[in-house]
């Protein structure tokens, strides 16, 4: 493979991952401000009503005091939505894949931490009721190597590329003659 | 291999692994059958009728479902329960690990089994005395210092044939175990009840609450909330 088709599946890798963990997030969002019952329209009431649901969850993990529990859980799910739409416009790479791999680190030690202490609760993290356990582990494992790979890929990609920029840019020594 | 190889293998495989599939969890079916003679226990405090509901699957003694109990459903029995907001619902959840913890679920049915104030009475002794009953197993000391003499008495009639411990099938050999309740103590029926709906739910770990707003269901919760919090839930929800 030559380097530059081998450059090109990189991109193309690195997209979609990029992609990958915008779905996530967006995905993750969605699942902590959708209306708690089917019955309730979507409004800024219903959207309260989940976060404040979601709220729940967040204590459950008896990590913060009832004040920020309750800003954690009016302000991540925000957060999320914004850093999904972040990644999939694919602006200031480097600085949002790092983001995304720091929040999912931080995520990952949260649900070790859970585990470890032997808390039996839900995580919350894509809104359902599924318990704290190894698979959360293992999934937010996933997820942080793979916000590790599209941020190692943003920053090795952007070195590559300056420095076939500057290859191109400077004059053969046959031109020099 | 140079660095664009290994990061292909990188995020190929980051990729490969996030598409696995979750495990299905089964669900099992209540048990039907009802003692005759014996009312069906009431565990409720408020009205059913409340715009929210909250079941609660717990286990008396399970330290977890103490604290939710002294710290957060107190405070709320006092105030959006006293207030027709929300109906509780304790449900009995006991786990094979606690050795005395279907015998409390017991006496809490027995006793409830003559009406709500005497089911609740039961039930605060049970969880403000659990530290003390876990160790000796004599749940009875605090049943009898809760209730009237008149109806400890009564109490006492209705679990005569609950004095044996609960067979080993019973205690749950699984955890997703539900027992068909055996001859003899009466009250089993109704543990066994309510540990069928806690299947379908499914509880995994106690406490374990389930809200339903308006008939509806919502996704279930666990472990320690606070009030504060818990509150914030309910105006949000009554606001809708």
């Amino acid at each position: 493979m030559t380097q530059r088709a081998s450059s090109k599946v990189v991109r193309i890798l690195l997209l979609l991952g990029r992609l990958a963990l915008a779905v996530v997030f967006l995905y993750a969002a969605y699942t902590k401000m959708r209306p708690v019952l089917p019955s309730i329209p979507w409004s800024v009431a219903s959207i309260k009503t989940s976060l404040a649901m979601f709220g729940l969850q967040v204590d459950s993990y008896e990590l913060l005091p009832a004040s920020l529990v309750s800003a954690v859980a009016h302000l991540l799910p925000p957060f999320e939505l914004f850093l999904g739409l972040w990644l999939l416009s694919g602006f200031a790479l480097r600085l949002s894949s790092t983001v995304t791999a720091l929040l999912i680190a931080g995520f990952l030690g949260v649900v070790v931490r859970t585990y470890m202490v032997g808390l039996k609760i839900h995580c919350g993290c894509f809104g359902g009721s599924e318990p704290v356990g190894p698979w959360e582990i293992i999934r937010d494992s996933l997820f942080v190597l793979l916000a590790l790979a599209v941020m190692l890929g943003a920053f090795l990609t952007r070195r590559s590329h300056g420095a076939e920029v500057r290859a191109e840019s400077q004059p053969s020594p046959s031109g020099a003659d | 291999m140079d660095w664009r190889r290994a990061l292909h293998l990188y995020l190929a495989y980051s990729l490969v692994f996030l598409a696995a599939p979750l495990a299905a969890i089964s669900q099992t079916k209540p048990p039907n059958t009802k003692p005759a003679g014996i009312a069906a226990p009431q565990k409720g405090y408020g009205s059913p009728s409340a715009p929210i509901t909250m079941e609660v699957f717990s286990d008396y003694q399970c330290p977890s479902c103490r604290s939710l109990f002294e710290i957060t459903l107190r405070p709320m029995i006092d105030d959006y329960v006293g207030a027709g907001k929300v109906y509780l619902l304790h449900r009995d959840f006991p786990l094979p690990a606690h050795k005395f913890g279907y015998e409390a679920a017991r006496w809490a049915n027995a006793a409830g089994s003559l009406g709500r104030d005497q089911f609740a009475k039961v039930e605060a002794a049970l969880y403000d005395n659990q530290a003390s009953w876990s160790n000796d197993g004599n749940i009875e000391k605090f049943v009898a210092a809760a209730l009237s003499a008149a109806d400890l008495k009564r109490v006492q009639k209705l679990m005569e044939g609950c004095q044996a411990s609960p067979s080993a099938s019973l205690l749950g050999a699984q955890f997703r175990k539900v027992a068909t309740a055996e001859p003899g103590c009466a009250f089993d029926v109704f543990i066994e009840q309510d540990r069928a709906l806690g299947q379908r739910v499914p509880v995994q770990a106690t406490p374990t609450y389930v809200f339903s707003y308006k008939g509806q269901r919502l996704p279930p919760g666990s472990g320690q909330i606070s009030w504060p919090i818990l509150k914030q839930f309910f105006d949000s929800l009554l606001g809708q």
